[in-house]
């Protein structure tokens, strides 16, 4: 069954593009369903260090504000098409999570979290108070995204136009997640987060591996905000907020970690009860807070957890002609 | 400019984050929790104690004692729920489960007290004293105090007390204190209780300075990071130094070069040393 379940997400996942013209087409679909797939985008970038380094990093807000306040800026001001926003974000976020990985490069646990938070911090300061990154009142009017190859492609900036956009770019940090689990970089990560006396063993350098992992992630929550840039037509110091902190590791955790499409059905479970079940702003917070909190002391590998749990009971209550080794 | 003006701020920021970051302090210390869910608690005991004096009318005095014993009880409820993976030690677990918290107190209490800024009032706030062009209040004057007895009272219970042996015991190893018969998990609810007490203290004391509002939670407390993290995990003669250094140093910063910018460069300080130590400067 194991063989068939990344082909089976990757196809899930494609299918996904027919979901808004399936289910109406009507602008709110297609406003929740760009919403899920660019938030999905976020998330994987966090996801990459909690499942696969297991460090917590609260500083990813950092790197999706950067695609935002690149694509938004460029755009505005230089007058950038998408492919040159989209290089920007990427460089921009690149050269932010190098800097910042080399200064939480010998922090471990709780202490890379508040180095990571408080990177998050003063970069909302220096957004805030400074005026070439349009201070408090943010970037206003950012164009209609423009991503043509050959005169062929996308423009435009309603939720139909984008999603397309938004679909591609989740396909594509899925191939890229998939990728990077076989990665030679992928599996030392998890043998540094599982035994890290057997990787030092096996000459892993751990440094190198976190260092490169961090820089990895970057980018990828840096596309979700540049993406977002063109779907709100505005960035601003909100792109900091403890919203977004919540929503990706909520997100990660709620299905359970390490797995392929974990993060996408996570977050569209939350953008769906906001959008179609809201109850209110505040109650929307309590929802997403209790679920965050609810998960992990309940079920500490989400969902999967709960489901793996009943397969088992349903195993043993059934007779079996020979031993099995328990995995 | 008035030099001994900023240094009296100073002190007095510095005995209020001192205050504040305590109870953080220990419990990192002794479970090695970290709870981000810290501001929130500020935040509530804020509302609680405001609440108190709004609606039931009754004084300041009495209130700040009931968001104390209110939020005792928050403290051993969230324990409570915590407790396995606490147990366990599943530090990562627990950092996003304080996250989900503090949300969800931020929520609940835009639910319940509305999302409308409210001034808690304090009689001492408008009780100035001045000597010259130097001037402060009552409340300052009974913050820096009520501080430095508290970090006294603690420095004894930790150091000289039975009850300080245990929770070091349980700090030094969870596992090996339980075989010699400490009630580990009695001692983690203890320590939880005393951080949200301590924090509500501190939002009785330090909370009529300004505007209280339900989603002020982690800003109005981010500083105390720094404060926790440079005096040492844990180390309580530590956070009062560091408490005093980053109120002086936010005082004079704030004054002579950008007020704008004064959390900025306080976490780029914190980060420069935390790049240098990595278990902060207490750790030996």
């Amino acid at each position: 069954m194991r063989n068939f379940a990344t082909p089976a997400a990757f196809l899930l996942a494609a299918l996904a593009y027919f979901v808004p013209a399936v289910s109406g087409g009507a602008p709110v679909i297609y406003a929740a369903c760009t919403t899920i797939a660019l938030l999905a985008v976020m998330s994987y970038g966090a996801d990459l260090i909690l499942s696969y380094l297991g460090e917590v990093s609260l500083g990813h807000t950092i790197f999706w504000a950067t695609g935002g306040y690149a694509a938004s800026l460029l755009a505005v001001n230089a007058g950038w098409n998408g492919w040159q926003t989209a290089a920007a974000a990427v460089a921009v976020s690149v050269v932010l999570a190098a800097a910042l990985g080399l200064a939480t490069l010998r922090t471990r646990e709780f202490v890379f979290s508040l180095v990571t938070y408080a990177a998050a911090v003063v970069a909302m300061e220096v957004a805030f108070n400074w005026s070439f990154l349009g201070g408090s009142d943010g970037v206003v009017g950012v164009p209609p995204l423009q991503l043509t190859l050959f005169g062929v492609g996308i423009t435009g900036s309603s939720n139909a136009d984008l999603w397309p956009v938004a679909w591609g770019l989740l396909m594509l940090t899925l191939l890229f997640i998939h990728r990077f689990r076989r990665s030679r970089l992928g599996t030392s990560a998890l043998m540094v987060q599982m035994n890290p006396d057997l990787a030092q063993a096996l000459g892993v350098d751990q440094r190198a591996v976190r260092f490169l992992v961090f820089v990895a992630s970057a980018p990828i929550s840096a596309l979700a905000g540049w993406l977002y840039a063109y779907q709100r037509a505005y960035v601003g110091p909100d792109m900091f907020e403890s919203y977004f902190l919540v929503l990706m590791l909520t997100a990660i955790v709620i299905v359970g970690r390490r797995l392929l499409l974990g993060p996408l059905i996570g977050t569209a479970l939350i953008i769906v009860q906001q959008t179609f079940f809201s109850i209110g702003g505040d109650g929307d917070k309590i929802v997403l807070g209790a679920v965050l909190a609810g998960i992990l002391l309940l079920w500490p590998k989400g969902l999967i957890g709960v489901w793996d749990a009943l397969a088992v009971r349903r195993r043993s209550s059934r007779p079996r002609p020979s031993a099995q080794i328990p995995s | 400019m008035n030099i001994t003006q900023q240094v009296i701020n100073g002190l007095i920021l510095g005995s209020g984050y001192a205050l504040i970051a305590i109870g953080w302090t220990v419990l990192l210390g002794a479970a090695r929790l970290v709870n981000f869910a810290h501001g929130q608690l500020y935040m509530l005991a804020a509302f609680v104690a405001w609440a108190a004096m709004d609606r039931l009318g009754v004084s300041y005095f009495i209130a700040v004692p009931i968001a104390v014993v209110v939020l005792g009880l928050v403290g051993v409820l969230l324990q409570i729920m915590m407790l396995r993976p606490v147990m366990q030690q599943n530090l990562t677990s627990l950092m996003i489960v304080t996250l989900g918290f503090g949300y969800v107190f931020q929520g609940g209490a835009a639910r319940i007290f509305g999302g409308n800024p409210e001034s808690f009032k304090s009689p001492l706030q408008s009780a100035e004293i001045r000597f010259g062009d130097i001037w402060f209040t009552w409340q300052d004057v009974v913050t820096l105090a009520g501080t430095l007895v508290l970090f006294a009272a603690l420095w004894l219970v930790v150091n000289r007390t039975r009850l300080g042996a245990l929770v070091r015991a349980v700090a030094e190893d969870p596992r090996l204190a339980q075989l010699f018969g400490i009630d580990a998990a009695r001692i983690y609810i203890g320590v939880f209780v005393f951080e949200c007490a301590a924090v509500a203290l501190g939002a009785g004391l330090v909370a009529p300075r300004s505007p209280i509002l339900a989603s002020m939670g982690f800003d109005e407390v981010i500083l105390t990071f720094v404060v926790v993290v440079l005096g040492g995990i844990g180390s309580v003669g530590g956070s009062l130094l560091a408490g005093f250094g980053l109120g002086m140093f936010t005082a004079l910063f704030g004054a002579l070069v950008s007020p704008a910018y004064t959390t900025a460069a306080a976490f780029a300080l914190l980060v420069a040393v935390l790049v240098m130590r990595p278990r902060g400067l207490g750790a030996r």
